[in-house]
């Protein structure tokens, strides 16, 4: 009974232990590069799995809310010469301001039409930016994005240095956290469980599927854009790749591989996947054939992912 | 005849070229346990599902209440008051029953809420354990409702649907696959939901109906036959013929 | 989708500049859609088999039009003559679609659509990175045969053989198709199964059978499309990745398992962005997606769907 006391507890004050994690996580990390990484697609993966996890709604197209995010933080910077905050800002309006697009064509479709619907205007996003070469850098990627130090009133952080920046990048995580864990926990939160449980119930119990999902792509839209301006300042490029179909596909797996629906699922789920990544291409540059593998077993064995199955043999 | 709750007017659905229900007129006393019987593929289902606004009618109207209800989305019956229970089981399956129960009256309070937590609303979680004792399921409000057995989680759909008080409560074949004991309590709870508002039952047993129904009516071919009370339609040679004598066969 | 990189398309691109919009020049370029949407038709046939009999959205279908190409130049490399390769390489696609449905896919079927769309997307990375290790990261050439190249003379203007060819072939494969599905007792049942599998399983029929033979003749038709594409294009480990988004806009403008849709929305399609390269080749990639989008505001179901097919 203790056991399910103390995991009761944990569950409770997940955003706290969430934050501590990460506070003494690039302490446990052999190289800083990786954590920051795995921060920016752990973030990333949390966007997806609101959507994917909680309201069982599958989208093949959040490379387009991620990479918009990253093209809107390097250009409101590099185009407008606004400070980087602002950047962030509009990175996290853009991620919704794409998704409410998107959403509003995908939305109309059902069940398995909106993974193909996002992807192929997630698609449709790259050939913009790929033809848009005077204003997004085309094939070349957006470059020059500076960021080197950051004023604040008492102290000047030096945004260059490998534990500085992750702990930038880790407190605007932290707040995603925060903010997710009440979306989760508030009413609409119930209701995208509801509507991933049984989509005719929640109907005739009253709720607007078709508007639950709309809100959901767009609040899931904002998360993804912050990783992206994350994503830009951390690389200071945003390479046109961001939009691909295959970043699309890389958080559909990290979610899946950490465990979908649950809360530390996608950081668990983009660790793996980016310490495998890293692993395996040290002796060859074919990881991809293993990350495929990998994948594949994780959908025919483990559907709960990683972290989803080590919960439940903590249940039983 | 007492005030008219909802009523049809010359309503037909086709499929494709399969023609359904073929202009269907009918109402529904308002306070009245009203069933709709026949055989099967008489079209009862198809019209269960126009009344409860799963689809709209190919032609024709509905009126609820004296308001023309044809073609209302689905999620705005709750509002209006007509509540419906599904033929095949449907509830949340890993939600806990409480849980259920708890959002569906949710619905009818807060959909958009992102940013108040939900403890904020605690008078739902009250009235929640109080429909789940109507029902009879509050030492199991904990279980995720799709390990309950089969009779429980009927019972806990109409629990649901009675979360928005509604005054027309739709049952489609709320029995169906059943044992003999879970029937008995099934029937005993909606008599005892017929007492407060007005019922219409879906059901193809006919001798389970005809005990509890104020009015049947009877479809046959997607047409309807007779409609009166359980001892008019018991005497009503054409149902004899096309229905109870098919069931001796 | 190929680029425009056919020294014809040259030509015709000065006509256009030298004398403007004629009408052979719009004709010929209609042409040129078409056989683009050869392809495409191809390619939607297979995705809207699968789907339709099996609820399987492939998003190895990419990979698998990929392989087609990479089998007909391994084909040829061993001396297979391109004829040859016509029925051999969308074969050995077929087969090898066959081993996945029967050791991967299978094992999912009833565990909700997700799944096998989730399986088919990692086995698309293993296949991509297979390849990638055999015949290299970098595109190959992929040589016309020599009875077809050149360009003939279709009374309206000279066209590219092969295109013709292209179009012609997908003729003959709908044909066939339409023969198998509509005059064999296995057409009947793949029909049968199509509009309700439950039907199929009543009757007694081996439907894991069935189901392995639609998943050939779905990734077969895939490899077909690949082969036939590769000496317009070139063959690379990546071409799979873009035709596959363009393949589900054909299948959702066309409707989801929706054979007839997959026809005509994949020849649409396919005049489509040869229309737009001709006015605005910088639009020509995003046309098709605005074509979805406005099919998606009209009729979300598609030309052919039915609605709430998926509910």
């Amino acid at each position: 009974m203790l056991n399910a006391d103390f995991v009761a507890r944990c569950k409770r004050h997940r955003v706290v232990l969430a934050i501590a994690f990460l506070i003494i996580f690039p302490l446990l990390m052999p190289f800083k590069a990786i954590a920051v990484n795995i921060l920016i697609y752990g973030l990333y993966a949390l966007g997806f799995n609101m959507l994917f996890g909680t309201l069982g709604l599958l989208s093949f197209g959040h490379a387009a809310l991620f990479g918009g995010g990253a093209y809107a933080c390097g250009l409101v910077m590099l185009r407008l010469g606004l400070p980087w905050y602002v950047g962030v800002f509009g990175a996290v309006l853009a991620g919704m301001l794409i998704a409410a697009v998107i959403g509003a064509f995908a939305i109309r479709t059902r069940g398995i039409y909106f993974a193909m619907v996002t992807m192929a205007l997630a698609q449709c996003l790259y050939f913009l930016a790929d033809q848009a070469t005077e204003f997004t850098g085309g094939e070349n990627g957006l470059r020059g994005i500076e960021l080197k130090t950051i004023q604040l009133p008492a102290i000047t952080l030096n945004f260059v240095d490998p534990l500085t920046r992750y702990y930038v990048i880790a407190f605007f995580v932290a707040i995603a956290l925060i903010v997710l864990s009440r979306i989760l926990a508030s009413p609409f939160g119930a209701v995208m469980e509801a509507v991933r449980e049984n989509e005719a119930r929640a109907r005739a119990c009253g709720y607007d599927v078709r508007a639950t999902r709309y809100l959901a792509f767009v609040l899931s839209g904002g998360f993804c854009g912050l990783a992206g301006a994350m994503q830009a300042l951390h690389l200071s490029i945003v390479p046109l790749e961001t939009l691909a179909i295959t970043n699309s596909g890389l958080v559909v797996m990290m979610a899946l591989l950490g465990g979908m629906g649950t809360f530390f699922g996608p950081f668990v789920g983009a660790g793996v996947f980016l310490l495998l990544e890293n692993l395996v291409s040290l002796w060859t540059v074919h990881w991809q054939l293993f990350v495929g593998a990998a994948f594949v077993c994780c959908v025919l064995f483990f559907p709960r992912g990683i972290w989803g199955t080590i919960l439940l043999g903590r249940a039983r | 005849m007492s005030e008219v709750i909802l009523s049809t007017e010359a309503v037909s659905k086709s499929f494709g070229k399969f023609r359904a229900l073929a202009g269907i007129s009918a109402s529904f006393p308002s306070g009245k346990l009203t069933s709709i019987i026949g055989p099967n593929g008489a079209g009862k289902s198809t019209f269960f599902n126009l009344l409860s606004g799963a689809f709209p009618p190919s032609e024709g109207r509905v009126i609820f209440e004296g308001r023309d209800i044809t073609g209302t989305p689905q999620h705005h019956f709750a509002k209006l008051g007509i509540a419906k229970s599904f033929q095949i089981t449907n509830v949340f399956p890993q939600l806990p029953v409480h849980e259920n129960v708890r959002v569906a009256l949710q619905a009818l309070v807060s959909r958009y809420q992102i940013w108040s937590p939900r403890a904020n609303l605690p008078e739902l979680a009250e009235r929640a354990e109080a429909l789940l004792e109507i029902v009879g399921l509050q030492e199991h409000r904990h279980r995720a409702a799709g390990t309950l057995a089969h009779g429980q989680q009927r019972a806990l759909e109409i629990a649901m649907a009675l979360a928005a008080n509604p005054r027309l409560l739709l049952l489609d074949e709320p029995t169906a696959g059943m044992s003999p004991e879970e029937t008995r309590a099934m029937m005993d709870l909606i008599l005892k939901l017929a007492s407060e508002r007005t019922v219409i039952l879906v059901e193809h047993k006919m001798k389970l109906v005809m005990g509890i129904s104020d009015r049947l009516l009877v479809l046959h071919h997607g047409e309807l036959l007779a409609e009166g009370t359980p001892d008019e339609i018991r005497r009503n040679e054409t149902v004899k013929r096309v229905y109870l004598g098919q069931r001796e066969h | 989708m190929w680029r425009v990189v056919d020294p014809l398309d040259v030509f015709l691109l000065r006509i256009f500049i030298l004398d403007g919009l004629t009408p052979d020049l719009i004709a010929l370029q209609l042409f040129t859609g078409l056989a683009l949407g050869a392809i495409y038709v191809l390619l939607a046939l297979g995705m809207s088999l699968l789907f339709g009999m099996l609820t399987v959205v492939n998003f190895a279908h990419g990979a698998f039009y990929m392989l087609g190409a990479y089998a007909g130049i391994a084909l040829l490399g061993i001396g297979v003559n391109f004829w040859l390769c016509l029925l051999f390489a969308p074969l050995i696609v077929g087969s090898l679609g066959l081993l996945a449905e029967r050791f991967l896919i299978r094992r999912l079927y009833g565990r909700g659509i997700d799944y096998p769309l989730l399986l088919t997307f990692g086995l698309s990375y293993m296949m991509v990175e297979v390849i990638r290790i055999v015949f290299g990261t970098n595109g190959l050439p992929f040589e016309t045969p020599d009875a077809l190249q050149g360009a003939s003379d279709i009374m309206i203007g000279y066209f590219p053989t092969y295109r013709l060819f292209v179009i012609a072939v997908a003729v003959v494969v709908l044909v066939a198709l339409w023969l198998f599905l509509e005059r064999t007792p296995y057409g009947l049942i793949i029909r049968a199964g199509a509009r309700d599998p439950q039907i199929v399983r009543i009757l007694g029929i081996d439907v894991a059978r069935v189901w392995l033979v639609v998943f050939g003749i779905g990734t077969g038709l895939a490899g077909l499309a690949g082969l036939l594409a590769a000496p317009l294009q070139g063959a690379s480990p990546e071409m799979g990745a873009s035709i596959l988004a363009e393949s589900f806009v054909v299948t959702v403008v066309g409707g989801m398992g929706s054979l007839v849709g997959a026809v005509i929305a994949g020849v649409l399609v396919g005049v489509v962005v040869a229309m737009t390269s001709l006015f605005a080749p910088e639009f020509a990639q995003v046309a098709i997606f605005a074509l979805m989008a406005i099919v998606l505001l009209i009729r979300p179901q598609g030309f052919f769907g039915r609605a709430g097919l998926m509910s």
